[in-house]
């Protein structure tokens, strides 16, 4: 089948096409249904404008190493590189290479499947270069001009950016192969949900926690291109490679660049060469009826189980709310899309506790720690919220409207409750453990009590303007929406609320801080649940 | 049973539906007609209260539609073209959310689900096993049609409800909504198979710019006209009649 259209035998003009196709979906999403035809592309434009201008910022970093060596400052670009190259590779790569709709679009035209994977990774790469060159802007201007600095550090520099973002390419499509060929489709999307969530929580996690500790026990160990860990280190080679045309050029920096070389040859040569006969037979496989995931049912049942017993048979005796619950709990356990989104999206909000833990106890004390972790709390569901309502099937949200509801607010009481049951309880028992793990005397764990009890608040938020109506809103305006701004309201809300006990804990009123907090809470509460059903459907046109 | 006045919906500028009028009494299968763009499924939209009307309204089972929208969409039931669901949902999960929907209590809304997966020939394990998003077309149109009809409504409409559906499961289904009208149920019913419509539909309506062109019974509008078939009648009304001539020329362009 691939014989009688191969890559060699097509034309030029079929590859452009191809990449021109791939990268045009790639920017402005599979499916752009909602987004009005005139703003899509601005909102694109706009997007990727200010990615890369966070990734000029970010890669500013760069001056900080002004005084260190040539293989220090490289180190930690290639480090930031591989993290954040990593995370779009892994994030990106199933949706471009593995698309369900592609198959019955482009298979059945005289288009080797080789081709297709060669236009995608192309643009996978592309897309990495852009962002790689974005992040490294800083560190080809401090290379140059730092003491230990050389003019090559431009050449070398710009080669083993681009190596490492071959090597990130090919790693995911290894992967992706690999899984594929030992799994079979039907476990690949699970396995690959998993593992891009896992790997996005532990990048943002260890981006930002680690430098934390690396600071905490700094100066207990010297990065070293002779150190005999920097070889199990992938970002390293690449620096090495730096270090060898432009630094000091040891031995070892040859070695370790070597071994940078030979590790993206090798990883190309299986993506490309031995894996990519089973790519055609994946993007087949891909057009097939998929079995039910095994674990479906279990799951099912255990939300069944919930529902139907106390507490939360009391607390969804509605039958809409209890809808809604089930619906968005199903999707936040199953739904592959909406789970890279939410998951991901919760990772800086674990890290920043975790990070004023690591500091506070040492620095300000466990009470600072723990009141400013209670007002993160308050985030999880106004974050979770503001996701849910985006789905790749919200056109099935028509028969919200179709059924007999004057208005959003059970649906959105029911996904709040979801959001509060699948996010907030789990992400509260992961506080109380680092509170305990950061040695906070029990008596400090009240502090977390001004942000809880915000929570009713914080979550009913979004349903005063029926904005929490789950899978409602197509997820390419997730992509266009800007909705930061109202995060940072809820934000500023919380962070005052807990230094208001933070400074009631030191004047001795605390509780009656928190006796006052409740009255507030309850009054506001039965107020915005009044005005959250007042809320009509907002018009479709 | 639907009484339709002066309806009329705009998007800006442009007007998709121009001052529709109609009545369908109860237990007539009405077919509703018109080209791509004549305003079909917004007015469908407008009847099920998921469109708010520019101008003028509707009755449906004696409720108004721009007074009592909730009443109106108790009463109806509505069968899309799009047959989307969520796809991360079991069938069974998804119907029953529908039920909820509607207040169906569980105890009976599992007994009728489970009458409408053995009218569909589909299998109960299917239902519970697998996601909908691996569901063929036709099995998701299925489910989409039991959606639709789970809460007994006297009033349903249907938008190209065929669409995917195997030849032994769409005779079954004119057979049931033949049915459903003898039952006094009154059926709406957009599609574009105008041979289908001739055969199932007591009554067209053909509407194109938004405006009304033809109402009748499909054997006495063609007769009154001329037309020999209701697709010629069609493609004469709404300014299709050249196209065979258009599309033998084009042939041509293929010849060698």
């Amino acid at each position: 089948m691939s014989g009688a259209a191969s890559a060699e035998s097509e034309p030029a003009e079929t590859a452009r096409a191809l990449r021109r196709l791939f990268l045009t979906l790639f920017l402005r999403g599979r499916t752009s249904r909602g987004l009005r035809r005139s703003s899509a592309p601005r909102s694109i434009g706009v997007k990727l404008f200010w990615t890369l201008a966070v990734y000029t910022f970010v890669g500013c970093s760069a001056f900080a190493f002004w005084e260190r060596s040539l293989f220090v400052l490289s180190a930690s670009l290639h480090a930031m590189t591989f993290l954040f190259l990593g995370m779009f590779v892994a994030a990106s790569g199933g949706e471009v290479l593995f698309n369900e709709q592609e198959a019955e679009i482009l298979l059945h035209r005289p288009v080797a499947p080789r081709s297709l994977l060669w236009a995608k990774i192309r643009v996978l790469v592309e897309v990495s270069l852009w962002l790689a060159a974005a992040l490294n802007l800083g560190a080809f201007i401090a290379g140059v001009a730092m003491p230990a600095g050389s003019w090559l550090f431009l050449i070398s520099h710009a080669v083993s950016v681009t190596l490492e973002a071959l090597f990130c390419t090919g790693c995911v499509v290894v992967v992706y192969q690999l899984c594929l060929r030992w799994f079979g489709r039907e476990r690949l999307n699970g396995l690959m949900t998993a593992a891009q969530v896992l790997v996005a929580i532990s990048l943002t996690l260890g981006g930002q926690v680690v430098p934390q500790l690396i600071a905490r026990y700094g100066g207990k160990f010297e990065l070293s291109t002779d150190s005999w860990w920097v070889s199990f280190l992938p970002p390293l080679w690449f620096a090495s490679l730096d270090d060898a045309v432009a630094g000091g050029g040891s031995l070892g920096s040859w070695a370790l660049a070597g071994l940078g070389v030979l590790a993206t040859a090798g990883l190309l040569a299986l993506a490309f060469g031995r894996l990519a006969r089973d790519y055609e037979q994946g993007l087949q496989s891909l057009s097939e009826a998929q079995p039910a995931p095994r674990h479906g049912r279990a799951r099912r049942r255990w939300f069944d189980l919930l529902v139907q017993h106390p507490p939360l048979s009391w607390w969804l005796r509605d039958s809409v709310v209890r809808a809604s619950f089930l619906l968005t709990a199903a999707y936040l356990v199953r739904d592959r899309e909406l789970k890279l989104r939410v998951y991901p999206g919760l990772a800086p909000i674990l890290a920043m506790p975790i990070l004023v833990l690591l500091r506070g106890s040492r620095e300000h004390g466990a009470g600072f720690a723990v009141a400013f972790s209670g007002a993160f709390l308050g985030l999880v569901p106004s974050l979770a919220l503001g996701t849910v309502r985006y789905s790749q099937h919200w056109q099935a949200s028509d028969v919200f409207r179709a059924a007999p509801l004057v208005g959003p607010a059970q649906l959105c009481h029911g996904a709040r409750r979801a959001v509060m049951v699948v996010f907030t309880v789990p992400v509260l028992c992961v506080f109380l453990a680092l509170v305990l793990l950061a040695n906070a005397a029990v008596a400090d764990l009240m502090l977390l009590l001004p942000g809880l009890l915000l929570l009713p608040l914080q979550s009913l938020y979004p349903c005063l303007t029926g904005e929490a109506v789950p899978l409602s809103m197509p997820s390419e305006e997730a992509k266009a929406a800007a909705r930061g701004y109202k995060m940072v309201g809820v934000m500023l809300v919380s962070f005052l609320v807990c230094a208001l006990g933070l400074w009631a804990r030191s004047g001795g009123w605390f509780w009656w801080l928190v006796a006052g907090e409740v009255v507030v809470v309850a009054v506001l509460y039965v107020l915005l649940r009044a005005v959250a059903a007042r809320v009509r459907w907002p018009s479709m046109e | 049973m639907i009484s339709v006045q002066k309806l009329s919906k705009r998007f800006g500028a442009q007007t998709a539906v121009n001052e529709l009028s109609f009545e369908v009494p109860a237990g007539q299968i009405v077919g509703f007609l018109g080209p791509n763009g004549a305003g079909k499924s917004t007015t469908l939209k407008m009847l099920t209260g998921m469109l708010e009307p520019s101008s003028g309204t509707a009755n449906i089972c004696g409720f108004d539609l721009r007074r009592q929208p909730i009443e109106v969409k108790r009463h109806v039931g509505f069968v899309p073209e799009s047959g989307a669901v969520f796809e991360s949902l079991t069938g069974l999960e998804y119907l029953e959310m529908i039920a909820a929907l509607y207040g169906i209590p569980k105890q009976v809304a599992e007994p009728r689900i489970r009458q409408f997966i053995a009218f569909f020939d589909l299998a109960f394990d299917t239902l519970t096993e697998k996601l909908l998003g691996a569901y063929s077309k036709g099995m998701r149109r299925k489910v989409v049609i039991t959606a639709g009809l789970l809460h007994n409504p006297p009033v349903v409409f249907f938008d190209e409800p065929l669409d995917g559906l195997d030849a032994n499961a769409a005779v079954g289904f004119k057979a049931l909504i033949q049915t459903l009208a003898r039952e006094g149920k009154t059926i709406l019913y957009s599609s574009h198979i105008l041979d289908v419509v001739e055969r199932v539909c007591d009554r067209v309506i053909i509407i194109d710019k938004g405006r009304l062109l033809l109402d009748g019974a499909p054997d006495a509008l063609v007769a009154e006209n001329g037309a020999g078939t209701l697709e010629r009648l069609f493609t004469e009304l709404t300014g299709g009649a050249e196209l065979e001539q258009r599309a033998a020329e084009f042939a041509k362009t293929f010849l060698p």
